[in-house]
């Protein structure tokens, strides 16, 4: 009865197929939801078993395996594909090629099934790859667009240069090990690692190679383009992308945790690249003049702090991370539907929406209590939160480096939430409670289910990751370091909201004013793809 | 050696295209099938007298294939396509092994035997095999739009069609080095720029206000589907054969 989970992969293709025969528009949408309900019903079920009884399911000769990452993350592929088909029944109705785009969508979500529940690399190389050209059929969606081709083409682009990676490492991986099965590689990894008998060179360059096409996949800096330049697609698809596609560098870097412990170097470069990300692509966030690319590039942004997570060791947190952003990028992409729908019958932007609003009850003074006050409310649960752990649990602090990585995503949800909503002095105090307790929130979930993922996922193993991510960081460092970033951040938001700026004669510096052309306009990277690479 | 030298020439390994292309002594199609009829002539007798990679010619084809990927990268004639697809394939054909090479070739032949039949409806609906300023068939025809771009996925070597699968499949079995693995960097990256290229032009594109689009005929309809089957069930021997 439960291999019937194993058959998750094929029902969208089966969909896919069945929609090709129907010719009453009504019924698309219907057999596409009903089937796609029944994914996420055996999904489910398959998460059911596999918690209760902890065993994994294996099917098709070992090919395929529903295990602990698949029970975590086919419900929430599941879920989500069910929430982007009904909204796609009535966003997409007027849209020529109805029945072509949930085709395409269906096909798409077979590709994420097939990798998240594949056991066997050839069969990960064909998801991986299936995902690529679905991908781009759904981006160029939009045929007559000229920009949406373009795009499309870079984007197909870039992920082809992450498949010819993902098939190099594969090659060697095969011709290294001998072997295709995944869970058969895994253990072989692991004695590797416990034996200490990693020495072969060509281990790195598969590390490297599977690192460079997750990074790829998951639009981490410098293949970050293809994100924020896609946002012409469907807004379906955009849901897709910012909550699933992207996600895929990091299922990968899951899957492929047990060789990253023969690693360390690949793990560093991973913390790095992810950090720069991370930065850069938040920066880039608030300067951009383009509100959908100003969303892609947050996607970038949270997506360096996943790969910072990987990086650090803290692979579980990362599969968390990826599954949290993905909610959150889809409500906010499926919500702008809506948005634009209101739009639409109002054209003019309802006061209480505009920036004016928030100019014109800016707070005439330079409160500095206000700002000791905020600066009291932010150490001081950190301080709480770290002695709390301490007397739990010594062993808590394996998380102390993801606690700063935390940091980073909450300052970033702060300037979201800051730059998005109405702010003014008559509601300041409620939106730093807000903002003190959204932290402290995120901040104990985080640990706790991070924590929980970490001994569901991979067991007594969950520590030798941080082991081989040479990068850990001790609890004091944490502690100041999250201080420092903390302190920065706020003294940032303080100025950049409290203070009295008189507003048409603030003359910024020709140093900032550089510093603020580079960041709008991309670090000049999109211009340089067009004007030297002529491609499409 | 003097087998190496036949098959280098069979396999499409020198670009004999030119000197018809120059002379006009064949018609664009033509060239095709006999581009085509050579390649099944090299399979057969690589696989009665099996050879060892020899080096000098593969990098022989693989400097052919540079060429041919230039040309094939400034034609818009579907014709002259399917042949130029061939010819670049050709370093892969030479290095890997006769098995792989069989698949290989048998796929890739089904693919281009598909463009083929996609040329000469061009041909038959809008006068020319020229797919210049036919933009958006996606649109117009679907059906046409849906074959089109089952056979350049297909070239562009990705799954599930079995290009990309015997592709890997060659690669595996291959014993590389750095010259080979160059090679294949090139191919793979050569195959699916001409495919992006053409895709971006037909499958894609405003429609073109002048022009009468006309869809496949049925029989049409059932030809590309039948071949499209066939393809999915080499997929599945590939796949076979990779696990195997």
């Amino acid at each position: 009865m439960e291999k019937l989970v194993l058959f998750i992969p094929f029902i969208p293709i089966l969909i896919a197929f069945s929609l090709g025969f129907l010719k009453q528009k009504l019924l698309m949408p219907k057999t596409s939801l009903i089937f796609s309900s029944s994914v996420a019903m055996l999904a489910l079920y398959g998460t059911y078993h596999v918690m209760s009884t902890g065993e994994d399911i294996y099917g098709f000769g070992g090919l395929l395996v529903f295990n602990k990452l698949s029970a975590i993350l086919v419900p929430y592929v599941a879920i989500l594909g069910l929430v982007i088909r009904k909204y796609s029944t009535k966003y997409m109705w007027d849209e020529p090629q109805y029945k072509r785009f949930f085709i395409l969508l269906n096909f798409i979500f077979s590709a994420i099934y097939l990798l998240v529940m594949s056991n066997n690399l050839v069969v990960l190389t064909i998801a991986w790859q299936l995902m690529s050209i679905s991908l781009y059929l759904l981006i160029t969606f939009n045929v007559e667009s000229k920009s949406a081709i373009k795009n499309g083409g870079w984007t197909m682009l870039i992920h082809k240069l992450a498949d010819l990676f993902f098939i190099i490492a594969v090659v060697l991986t095969y011709k290294t090990f001998g072997s295709f099965d995944l869970s058969e590689l895994s253990q072989i990894w692991l004695k590797m690692s416990q034996d200490g008998s990693a020495n072969n060179p060509i281990i790195y360059v598969i590390g490297f190679l599977f690192l460079f096409a997750a990074m790829m996949k998951s639009a981490i800096m410098p293949f970050h383009l293809w994100l924020p330049y896609t946002s012409e697609a469907p807004t379906p698809v955009s849901a897709l992308m910012h909550a699933g596609v992207v996600n895929v560098g990091g299922i990968l870097l899951n899957k492929m945790a047990f060789l990253l412990l023969l690693t360390p170097a690949v793990l560093n470069v991973a913390f790095v690249m992810g950090l720069i990300t991370a930065i850069v692509a938040s920066l880039m966030m608030l300067a951009v003049s383009d509100i959908k690319r100003s969303l892609g590039y947050s996607t970038v942004g949270q997506m360096g702090y996943m790969i910072m997570e990987v990086g650090l060791g803290a692979f579980s947190l990362a599969i968390y991370h990826l599954m949290v952003h993905g909610i959150f990028k889809a409500s906010l992409f499926l919500e702008s539907g809506s948005l634009i729908n209101q739009a639409r019958k109002s054209p003019n932007i309802e006061k209480r929406l505009s920036s004016d609003v928030f100019w014109d009850e800016k707070p005439q003074y330079n409160s500095k209590n206000m700002f000791r006050l905020i600066a009291i409310f932010t150490v001081l649960p950190v301080i709480i939160f770290i002695g709390v752990k301490f007397i739990l649990d010594e062993g808590f602090f394996n998380f102390n480096a993801s606690v700063v990585i935390l940091a980073f995503a909450w300052l970033t949800g702060t300037q979201l939430f800051l730059s998005f909503f109405e702010v003014n002095k008559v509601n300041s105090p409620k939106v730093i409670l807000a903002l003190v307790s959204s932290f402290i929130i995120v901040l104990f979930t985080y640990e706790v289910v991070g924590l929980a993922l970490e001994h569901f996922l991979y067991g007594e193993h969950g520590t030798l990751f941080y082991e081989a991510a040479t990068l850990n960081v001790t609890m004091f460092m944490s502690i100041i370091m999250l201080t420092v970033i903390m302190i920065i951040g706020w003294m940032f938001t303080y100025r950049q909201h409290y203070v009295n700026v008189p507003v048409g004669k603030h003359t910024p510096s020709k140093e900032k004013w550089f510093f603020y052309k580079i960041l709008a306009k991309e670090g000049y990277i999109s211009d340089m793809y067009v004007k030297y690479f002529k491609i499409f | 050696m003097l087998i190496n030298f036949i098959l280098l020439f069979l396999f499409a390994g020198v670009p004999y295209y030119i000197y018809f292309e120059k002379t006009k002594k064949l018609k664009r199609e033509q060239i095709f099938f006999l581009s085509t009829f050579l390649l099944l002539f090299g399979i057969i007798l690589d696989s009665i007298f099996p050879q060892e990679i020899s080096m000098p010619f593969v990098i022989v084809a693989f400097m052919s294939s540079l060429f041919t990927l230039y040309q094939a990268n400034k034609t818009t004639n579907l014709y002259k396509l399917a042949y130029y697809v061939l010819f670049f394939n050709a370093p892969i054909l030479i290095m890997f092994k006769p098995e792989q090479s069989v698949l290989y070739a048998l796929s890739l032949l089904l693919t281009l035997f598909g463009l083929y039949l996609i040329a000469k409806y061009y041909e038959r609906s809008y006068g020319s095999a020229n797919y210049q300023s036919v933009s958006g068939i996606t649109l117009m025809t679907p059906y046409a739009g849906l074959f089109l771009t089952t056979y350049l996925t297909a070239l562009a070597l990705y799954p599930p069609f079995p290009n990309s699968i015997l592709f890997l499949h060659g690669i595996l079995a291959t014993d590389m080095n750095a010259i080979l693995y160059f090679i294949i960097v090139v191919i793979f990256f050569g195959n699916f720029l001409i495919a992006a290229r053409v895709m971006a032009k037909t499958v894609f594109g405003k429609p073109n206000d002048n022009i009468h689009y006309i869809d496949l005929t049925s029989k049409e309809k059932r030809l590309h589907l039948a071949l499209v089957i066939v393809l999915l069930m080499l997929s599945i021997v590939g796949l076979k054969e990779v696990l195997a």
